[in-house]
């Protein structure tokens, strides 16, 4: 599984939605990506990357494709 | 036993309750990150001697508490490990002389909220997003009697009544992640954040308990690990006293 392929997985496993719905999804804006899902959604992207997101970043997260910005200053290329 | 299997982070592991609860949670089967704030040779070969005789590992933690950094950095070897975290114990807390407000300076007052309070927060913070991996975990915040009924100094009463708050608060957003967080408070306990008090305080304190006499760290650290295992899985939002018998 590529890098891609992980963030995908992990959105779509932490916020239980199909990964094809995956690159739409903003925060707040679906039942499933509520505060509790973002908390389950970072444990996920954390754990899929061995990294851990500082505050700042965790507020900042809030769409698929600002997620993928913040993992770059992670090291993480996608 | 009450933790076989399970890896716990105890903050303040090296004296009073937190020594007492890593021997505790040792015997009961756990694994243990003891966090401390300095390295010590003499604490390290405490913890390697209580692994040895329980058959768990521990591994000390070394962590100024009051800098977020050096908690993330801490963290960081934990993560190293590669090991789910099942049961985090918030115990390290500082307590200062007993003092009137009055004569207690607001620096004071912040020094010990950062270390009673806003740490706590912090470790939390990183050690409840570990546990979400897995949807399983407890946490046990050691408060104090203070908290409840404000007879210790106020900054120290008030953090203590902080802890509690955050306690039901931090049940309430975390039990959708499968994590229970339960409060454990503390009465007259015989460590060294008592041992400097008066003479007259201490036969104050004494005489309100219906047992007469101090907790022995491990009588808290029992309670602590009861709080923090299966046994206690219908459990979560509490304040659970263990005071001798203050009525």
């Amino acid at each position: 599984m590529n890098n891609l392929e992980k963030y995908i997985n992990a959105f779509a496993e932490s916020l239980e939605v199909a990964p094809d719905q995956v690159p739409a999804l903003k925060y707040g804006e679906s039942d499933q990506w509520d505060s509790v899902g973002h908390m389950s959604l970072i444990a996920a992207l954390e754990d899929a990357f061995d990294i851990m997101i500082d505050m700042d970043d965790i507020i900042d997260l809030s769409s698929f494709e600002k997620g993928k910005e913040i993992l770059g200053k992670y090291d993480v290329e996608l | 036993m009450l933790l076989q299997g399970k890896n716990a982070l105890i903050t303040g592991a090296a004296r009073g309750i937190g020594a007492a609860m890593v021997e505790v949670f040792a015997r009961e089967g756990a694994n243990v990150w003891a966090f401390a704030r300095r390295p010590d040779d003499a604490f390290e070969m405490r913890l390697a001697e209580t692994a040895q005789r329980y058959g768990v590992w521990i591994r000390p933690v070394y962590c100024e508490l009051s800098d977020t950094a050096a908690i993330k950095e801490a963290f960081r070897q934990v993560m190293a490990d590669r090991q789910p975290l099942h049961v985090l114990v918030n115990n390290a807390g500082v307590m200062g002389e007993d003092r009137m407000f009055q004569m207690t300076s607001e620096q004071e007052m912040r020094q010990l909220f950062d270390v009673n309070f806003f740490a706590m927060v912090e470790v939390s913070r990183l050690a409840t997003r570990l546990m979400a991996r897995n949807k399983q975990g407890a946490v046990v915040n050691i408060a104090s009697i203070a908290g409840l009924d404000g007879d210790s100094r106020l900054d120290y009463s008030a953090s203590k009544a902080a802890v509690i708050a955050a306690t039901k608060k931090m049940a309430r957003e975390l039990i959708s992640v499968g994590i229970r967080v339960n409060a454990l408070a503390p009465g007259f306990t015989d460590t060294d954040l008592v041992r400097g008090l008066s003479e007259k305080v201490v036969r104050e304190q004494t005489e309100k308990i219906l047992m007469k006499r101090k907790a022995r760290p491990e009588e808290i650290a029992n309670v602590a690990a009861f709080l923090a295992s299966d046994m206690a899985s219908y459990v979560t939002a509490q304040v659970w006293r263990a005071d001798g018998g203050i009525l």
